[in-house]
């Protein structure tokens, strides 16, 4: 009788144990930070091709470009990596902009591929609104970045700043990772469009094509 | 259990009530070979028409007696990308006019064979929620206990713009409110007010019968 209370006394130690180690692991997941890679389809835009050779170079800041929006603590709350769609988006645009597109690694190595430009796009804000602290229901993303195009053998002719906006009204049984996710492709589908019909109208950028 | 379905359905159905309003500017009618686009508008700061809303009407003009061929939303917004962007979409028939001065847009319109562009505007607002329900788990079972209530409000208007004659050929406007309920009595029963799926339901079919010119 006293080995089969003993028993009983380990089996319920054992499942309050296995219940709190479960518990305190949910209570640490749900503290941590929450890393959203933003991942979206863009089409190709319908614009009149430009008659240029572009080289277009991903620089690593861009490439691995992630925001992190802190809690009104200070604690990491969203880690949101945005580089790699970034470099999809340019990659789906930039083909129905220009007559033809090649990557380079660097600005010396797409200076000898002697093509007519060169164009190197960077980040250089991101901002996330989220509805539990500007008291609306819509998630928001605003990206600033700077856009600087060169000519083949790396002479400037144009260094312009270029702003993005998406939004998604929030809703229920949606998370906020996806929702996030949603602004921001939102806001790259919305950079796609005012970079590819702005392009041209750049004074600098205009003014180089005119001397052609 | 069966019998008491038709009397839900009709309790479900009595907390909802619908409004639609017609305004015509111009004659419509529609060939069997042309088709029409639903678009819903974004560019507002604080609130966008949702998708789901758009697809629901669209669905709905596909079906039924003179059904109309519907282009979905986002098949069309992909293939004139970036022409109808939040920022970039046409807010006025003088912006399509120049817009389809554009070789590139005048050609995917007619390659979809688009005859009336639809822009829907508008959202659902929740509001006067009331009540408490109070749950709780004990060795013995849970169960939840209370009431709560609350106001659905959908407000849609629906711009009909004809491609041959870049005007504005009408708008028709419509206004669902409805109270859901959610008493809970060991199990929370929802009746829940299908406000937007009725605002859907009584637009889509009056802008069929209007794109049919009846």
């Amino acid at each position: 009788m006293i080995f089969n209370e003993c028993m009983m006394k380990n089996s319920i130690r054992s499942i309050a144990k296995t219940l709190c180690t479960a518990f305190c692991a949910l209570a640490l997941a749900s503290c941590g930070v929450s890393k959203v890679v933003i991942e979206g389809s863009y089409p190709s835009p319908n614009v009149a091709k430009l008659p240029l050779s572009l080289a277009v170079v991903y620089d690593e800041p861009l490439r691995n470009f992630s925001y992190i929006e802190y809690s009104e603590t200070g604690a990491e709350e969203f880690n949101i990596a945005s580089g790699a769609s970034h470099v999809a988006l340019f990659d789906a645009v930039l083909p129905a902009m220009f007559l033809s597109v090649v990557e380079a690694a660097s600005l010396e190595e797409a200076e000898a591929l002697g093509v007519d430009a060169i164009f190197v796009p960077a980040i250089d804000e991101f901002q996330l609104a989220l509805p539990n602290k500007t008291k609306l229901d819509v998630y928001e993303v605003w990206i600033r970045y700077n856009m600087r195009l060169v000519s083949g053998d790396g002479a400037p002719i144009a260094d312009w700043v270029l702003t993005s906006y998406g939004k998604t009204p929030t809703e229920s049984l949606r998370t906020a990772d996806a929702a996030i996710n949603d602004a921001a492709v939102v806001a790259l589908r919305d950079l796609a469009s005012s970079f590819s019909l702005s392009f041209a109208q750049v004074p600098e950028v205009r003014d180089w094509l005119a001397s052609r | 259990m069966k019998a008491l379905m038709p009397l839900l359905v009709v309790l479900l159905a009595s907390c909802t009530s619908t409004t639609v309003d017609e305004f015509r500017q111009g004659e419509t009618g529609i060939n069997s070979d042309e088709s029409i686009v639903i678009l819903g508008r974004r560019h507002s700061s604080d609130y966008e028409t949702r998708a789901e809303f758009v697809d629901c009407v669209g669905e709905r003009m596909t079906t039924g007696n003179d059904s109309i061929s519907v282009i979905p939303e986002k098949e069309f917004v992909d293939a004139m990308f970036p022409w109808f962007e939040p920022r970039t979409a046409p807010l006025r028939t003088q912006d399509l006019e120049r817009l389809m001065a554009e070789p590139v847009v005048a050609d995917k319109i007619a390659q979809f064979g688009v005859r009336y562009m639809v822009w829907l505007d508008g959202f659902t607002e929740t509001s006067g929620r009331t009540g408490t329900i109070s749950c709780t788990v004990g060795p013995g079972g849970a169960g939840c206990f209370g009431f709560g209530s609350w106001e659905d409000d959908s407000t849609f208007d629906a711009r009909v713009w004809d491609i041959a004659s870049l005007q504005n050929v009408g708008t028709i406007s419509t206004d669902a409110t409805g109270q859901s309920y959610l008493p809970a009595l060991v199990i929370p029963i929802p009746l829940i007010a299908r406000v937007e799926a009725n605002a859907c339901v009584r637009l889509a079919d009056q802008l069929k019968q209007f794109v049919n010119g009846e």
